[in-house]
């Protein structure tokens, strides 16, 4: 299942011909508290090499990264950049090293333009003191061209898409000289096609001997574009695999640590439930602003729906209206026969209606507060000793917790654990519990596994089924193409704010879906 | 995986110490301070009455900054209980002296009108979108013109009733009355906070506004409630400073604002990291009393006191900015 963008092995991704260790990380230790995140693990990344780093949730990645950024003091190892041992205590020593790191909640400046993005901390061309932002900025274009960039440098970060940061941070790093660009998985919020755009930019610059590590959940991106991959297993070296001999099969032995045959659990899924008659939800004509222009459909009782379009086409801001986080400004909505107008999230949660939202961190948890807190949010009337007295049961909330997050895989210390200490995936898999203690008529999931490893990924897909065949029903949005066939009885493709396609069972194909997203694109554009 | 448990203990506890000494430091500071005011003043400070005393003084400020705690852990600044506090204290008298209420009748009034002035706090706040801190000065700064136009500032004595009195400065099985209402006001507080779902909402509010919206949250109601407690916990300790002095004086409960401020921002590092909560509240507000008592049993003059306050207050905002430093590594 090679994704279309990703070319098998051919010239362009044969191993670069300079093999000298750029950085090199031997018996990296690191904990916090009780938790050993790393328990002694080993990096061997050459120059120019396209290095990926997989792992399960909270198998230790982003803590590697974290050292290796200077953000994160090791317990015990030791790191060497050109064969000469380092420590790197700040995030200054790392850039002076050549490492440039991108995090996956990218850190532009809002208000500052792309270009003083790009220049940021960096010594600038100046006249008398003053900076010569002309002289930067011809210093600059060419940079930015060969990553891409085609909007103005002057365009403020704010106002640029999540794909247009990456080029700006991508950027950044070039300008920098950096040897190393470490990226935290990429691709979670990018559309196919920026994605694609993303692997020709990181195959140009391994092309020019600068070392990409790159990480990543998407087992189809690592097989496509890396050169080497280390895998993690709980904070553990799993294994070291060559472009040789990898494949998919060898990668998902090494994260899980078995070689059972991906039960892609949803062979079933393709077989479309006998689609009942009852509408659960009905929506006509909903509008807001440019993002949704008129979107019209019916989401049927045990009926799971996919979402699919680009990013940006108006699907995030279609579930927001349907959830009550914005107010429409037109259009009519039916919950189960009955009119339903949320105006605040409250009132949809109280007629059943729940939504996973698309940004975890800020808006699905509460990050200071433990697993059983946040896990409890949505049902906390539920959770009362003896209903008339308003007092609640904190044995029963973490008990609940404590079955939720086995269900789950949830990885962590304990229920108590403040939710902000657990590894991304983790977090993810703990806004989904949050609503599946709680009874629902419309669960909508936004992008509900980003940043989730296969193995709860595959979990998060079987609990949807599960929901669906219970009786509620279900809107899934995902940007990665493969994500939606498996899993979905309907899908239809929003482009610029209106539901241009929709797909069926068996016709609900990733080539159907990527088509769908940019057909319509054009056909809609001389209207 | 052997030769990693070789390290690792000894590594945990050092990065672990100042977190301990954020969350145990103030308690580790009031028993210092017990003890040293007790070798002191070994006839004076540790005896039943001084403690009493001290938890008597200590029991208006624990009220007030009681609620205000509950307006602070949903994420706003409330400036107005102080000036709130001292237009009740005149208020109740009044209502008793001018119009003849009987106190039964003259306390709900006052105590309806802190939850109302909690309610236009909170209104303006969730409705009108000002900051808190603008809107409870301005509150609070109307408020002294109330009290004021209502009192012309003089202070209201003569005439009020023995039973009204007698609130503050009875006694049952030897507690004063003061510290008893405290008790049960900070254990229904608790009780509130924590092992309520109103409680876990308040919580949710003040630690991600927007994910306790989406997650159904009514979080404009559950600020205004916020402030709305802190107005009542106002009305009560204005009432009672009424009740313990007989007379409704202008500006009587004005500087109960900054030994709340102090008071809650010194628990909010006491036990957990800078996190505001009630028990943290209430060592914070017992550090500052038995720091005002022992000033007093030592005779400092009054000038020390203001430097004691403010400076416990940089010192409680301190702690507690640290404590979340350390808690978010
Ligand atoms: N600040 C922290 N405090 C306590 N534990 C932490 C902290 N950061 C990470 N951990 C723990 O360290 C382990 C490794 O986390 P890490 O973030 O490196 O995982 P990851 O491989 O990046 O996972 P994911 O794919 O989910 O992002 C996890 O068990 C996590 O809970
Ligand atoms: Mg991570």
């Amino acid at each position: 299942m090679g994704n279309s963008a990703i070319q098998p092995v051919g010239a362009e991704t044969a191993t670069p011909a300079t093999v000298s260790s750029l950085v090199r990380v031997t018996g990296l230790r690191k904990h916090y508290g009780g938790v050993r995140a790393l328990k002694g693990v080993d990096l061997d990344l050459r120059a120019g090499e396209i290095h990926g780093l997989v792992g399960a949730n909270g198998a230790g990645k982003s803590t590697l990264i974290k050292i290796l950024a200077g953000l994160e003091s090791p317990d015990a190892g030791e790191i060497s950049v050109d064969g000469t041992p380092v420590s790197i205590a700040t995030p200054d020593q790392a850039t002076a090293l050549g490492l440039s790191f991108i995090h996956q909640e990218l850190n532009l400046v809002p208000r500052m333009s792309a270009l003083q993005n790009i220049m940021l901390g960096v010594p600038k061309a100046s006249t008398l003191g003053l900076v010569d932002w002309r002289r930067v900025r011809q210093l600059v274009q060419p940079i930015a061209t060969r990553v891409g960039i085609r909007f103005s440098l002057e365009t403020p970060a704010a106002a640029l898409s999540v794909a247009e940061g990456w080029l700006v941070s991508i950027c950044r790093a070039l300008v920098r000289r950096s040897r190393l660009i470490v990226m935290d998985e990429p691709t979670a919020s990018l559309s196919a096609h920026e994605c694609d755009n993303l692997f020709r930019i990181v195959r140009d610059l391994s092309g020019n001997g600068v070392a990409v590590l790159y990480v990543s959940h998407r087992l189809d991106e690592i097989t496509g574009l890396c050169h080497h991959v280390t895998a993690f297993r709980d904070g553990l070296l799993a294994a070291q695999i060559d472009r040789a001999s990898l494949n998919r099969a060898r990668l998902v032995e090494a994260i899980v640590g078995t070689d059972k045959p991906e039960t892609f659990a949803l062979a079933a899924a393709n077989v479309i439930a006998p689609e009942s008659d009852e509408i659960a939800l009905s929506v006509r004509n909903l509008r807001r602003g440019s993002a949704v222009r008129d979107v019209s459909f019916d989401l049927h009782k045990g009926e799971v729906l996919g979402l699919g379009g680009l990013v940006g086409s108006g699907r995030s801001e279609t579930v927001r209206l349907i959830f009550g986080a914005d107010a429409m400004q037109g259009g009519q909505m039916t919950l189960c026969g009955r009119a339903f107008t949320p105006r605040t999230p409250h009132d949809a949660v109280e007629a059943g209606v729940g939504l996973v939202p698309e940004e975890r961190r800020s808006e699905g948890l509460v990050l200071a507060k433990s697993v059983a807190f946040n896990l409890s949010l949505t049902s906390l009337l539920g959770l009362h000793v003896a209903p008339p007295l308003p007092l609640m049961s904190m044995r029963r909330r973490d008990k609940q917790a404590q079955e939720m997050s086995q269900r789950l895989l949830i990885k962590m210390p304990n229920v108590a654990t403040p939710v902000g200490r657990l590894s991304g995936g983790n977090q993810q898999k703990v806004v989904i519990g949050k609503w599946l203690s709680r009874s629902l008529r419309v669960l909508i999931l936004d992008e509900p596994s980003r940043g989730v490893d296969i193995g709860a990924r595959q979990e998060i897909h079987r609990i949807i089924r599960e929901l669906a065949t219970q009786g509620v029903s279900i809107i899934v949005i995902s940007s990665e193409t493969e994500e939606l066939p498996g899993l979905c009885d309907r899908v239809l493709v929003m482009v610029e704010g209106r539901i241009a396609t929709e797909l069926r069972g068996a016709a609900i194909t990733r080539e159907a879906l990527v088509q769908a997203s940019y057909l319509s694109t054009e056909e809609s554009q001389p209207s | 995986m052997t030769t990693a448990s070789g390290a690792a203990p000894e590594q945990e506890k050092t990065s672990a110490l100042p977190s301990l000494l954020a969350k145990y430091g103030t308690i580790v500071g009031l028993v210092i301070m017990i003890g040293a005011f007790s070798a002191m003043a070994p006839a004076a400070f540790p005896t039943l009455s001084n403690g009493i005393n001290v938890l008597n003084q200590a029991a208006l400020a624990l009220i007030i900054a009681g609620g205000l705690t509950v307006a602070v852990i949903v994420g706003e600044l409330d400036l107005s209980i102080g000036f709130a506090a001292s237009f009740e204290g005149v208020l109740v008298t009044g209502l008793m002296v001018n119009d003849g209420l009987p106190p039964a009748v003259a306390i709900p009034i006052v105590l309806l009108v802190g939850a109302l002035i909690g309610l236009i706090n909170g209104l303006i706040v969730t409705k009108v979108g000002v900051n808190s801190v603008i809107a409870t000065l301005g509150t609070g700064t109307i408020v002294v013109g109330l009290n004021f136009a209502y009192s012309s500032g003089a202070p209201i004595a003569a005439g009020v009733p023995d039973s009204f009195v007698n609130i503050a400065l009875g006694r049952l099985w030897g507690i004063p009355h003061n510290v008893l209402i405290m008790i049960v006001v900070t254990a229904l507080l608790w009780v509130l906070v924590e092992r309520t779902s109103i409680g876990q909402s308040i919580q949710a509010v003040g630690g991600n506004p927007l994910a306790a919206r989406f997650s159904g949250i009514r979080v404009d109601r559950i600020k205004i409630m916020g402030f709305m407690v802190a107005g009542v916990c106002a009305a009560i300790t204005g009432i009672l400073l009424a009740s313990a002095l007989g007379s409704g004086t202008t500006s009587a409960a004005d500087s109960y604002l900054l030994t709340a401020f102090a008071a809650v921002f010194l628990g909010s590092a006491t036990l957990r990291d800078g996190e505001f909560h009630i028990i943290g509240t209430l060592f914070g507000g017992l550090i500052i009393a038995i720091g005002f008592n022992g000033l007093a049993i030592f005779g400092a003059p009054t000038f020390y006191q203001y430097v004691f306050q403010g400076a416990i207050l940089i010192l409680a905002v301190g702690l507690s900015s640290l404590g979340r430093r350390y808690a978010n590594r």
